[in-house]
């Protein structure tokens, strides 16, 4: 191998060459999206590290499940049991309210807006880089997920998948600082753009005017702009309105319904990338 | 060898699915990394290994390509700078050194998120840079070792 700074004048020639490179690179990334593919290969290639790295969790998961009682087991089936009882009604209620609002928006002439097609995934890991906010799903292309697609959780929305690769997928959380999101205001229907402060519980709503009719409580949904995420998924409840006098727009932070710093199952709409 | 023993190790410190309370606590491997060959074995990296040694972090992280690179480059040349003095100071003196040379490097990284949209805030670049160098000896014996491992069984094969 040549030897790197072997004098100070090669090493100051060195460096410059080096960082020339590596902000052309930064810049070619962030601005232009065109190193995709550099990505996914990059990935690819690391799938057998991550595997590796998470075969400790694994082990440990594995460990705790085998020592629990046979008991404790038989009391959680029956819960689940229970729960399962209880979503299945939930279900059948659903199902006709569905009927009726499909029959409802027939008769407007409306087109239906409602067209799922989840696929589940799991979490595997959380960005170790504290100002990225990005995790990555155990499903990929193989399964179906494609740029774009919306990621929603139980209680809300997620994110959205911005790289994918054959076995895995990032997913771009809503409170990234570069997140920007379509919103509503679910009760006034106040259109806003959500956009990430880099801190996993909350987001903020930009482009409100100050005498806005917006109060702390309210639901923050997706308002459909933009057609990336369909209209009406559930993304955050208003916590602080700030109105300064004088100023044109008011400050308004938000909470994401969805506790992303402790997500493991999430659910991808493989419908909106085959539209 | 040595080279891709020590890289796979950071990868896989890297890749570890840490709780994310930890996150703020954590150091980062990869600058703990540069900075074993930056003072260790200067003489036998070279910039173009270390520039694509440094994708793979970025992608990691899930940070702009480039990135890592940029920080990388510079922590090795300012280490270069001041590596024959320290080399064998006591690791108190090495750790408070290496914590100022990260500091540099995370005042570049705080420059570059801040022109990329991120916003950054920089207690917590300070915080990493302080644990890295706190994680400093550990690591710097877990390279070590490896390193010596790789000599080891290399002279038994002669």
């Amino acid at each position: 191998m040549r030897p790197l700074f072997s004098e100070t004048s090669v090493a100051a020639v060195r460096l410059i060459v080096a960082v020339t490179f590596s902000v052309a690179t930064i810049f070619v990334d962030s601005r232009f999206d065109a190193l995709t593919l550099v990505r996914q290969t990059i990935k690819t290639g690391l799938w057998p590290v991550e595997q590796l790295s998470f075969l400790p969790g694994k082990l440990l998961n594995e460990l705790i499940q085998w020592s629990q009682s046979q008991k404790l087991i038989l009391q959680r089936l029956e819960a689940i049991a229970l729960e399962n009882q209880r979503l299945k009604t939930e279900q059948l209620k659903l199902h006709t309210l569905r009927a009726e609002n499909s029959e409802l928006r027939r008769l407007l002439s409306v087109k239906e807006r409602v067209n799922e097609r989840l696929l589940q995934a799991q979490i595997e890991r959380l960005s170790n880089d504290p100002f990225v906010h990005r995790v990555t799903i155990n499903r990929g292309l193989l399964a179906g997920v494609m740029i774009g697609q919306p990621v929603i959780s139980a209680d809300g929305l997620v994110g959205q998948v911005v790289v994918t690769y054959p076995n895995a997928a990032d997913v771009l959380m809503m409170t990234d600082a570069t997140h920007h999101l379509p919103v509503q205001v679910t009760r006034t229907r106040d259109r806003a753009i959500a956009v990430g402060v880099g801190r996993m519980d909350r987001i903020e709503l930009r482009n409100l005017p100050n005498t806005v009719d917006i109060v702390p409580g309210d639901i923050i949904e997706t308002s459909g702009l933009g057609a990336r995420f369909q209209p009406g998924i559930p993304v955050a409840e208003v916590k602080e309105v700030r109105r300064a006098p004088g100023q044109p727009f008011a400050w308004v932070v938000a909470e994401p319904l969805a506790p992303l710093a402790r997500l493991s199952l999430v659910m991808v709409d493989l419908s909106k990338g085959e539209s | 060898m040595t080279f891709a023993l020590t890289w796979l190790l950071t990868l896989l410190l890297i890749a570890f699915p840490y709780p994310s309370f930890l996150l703020f606590l954590l150091p980062h491997f990869g600058y703990l990394f540069v900075t074993w060959w930056g003072l260790m074995r200067n003489y036998q990296l070279s910039m173009t290994l270390l520039l694509l040694s440094s994708l793979p972090v970025d992608v990691l992280y899930g940070t702009a390509l480039g990135l890592h690179g940029l920080i990388f480059a510079s922590i090795a040349y300012a280490l270069t700078l001041v590596g024959p003095s320290i080399r064998q100071v006591n690791w108190l003196r090495q750790s408070t050194i290496i914590f100022i040379v990260l500091m540099i490097a995370s005042a570049v990284s705080y420059w570059v998120r801040t022109l990329t949209g991120q916003s950054p805030e920089f207690y917590i670049l300070v915080l990493q840079a302080f644990f890295s160098a706190l994680f400093w000896s550990p690591l710097r014996w877990l390279y070590d070792f490896l390193a010596q491992y790789k000599q080891d069984s290399e002279a038994q094969r002669q």
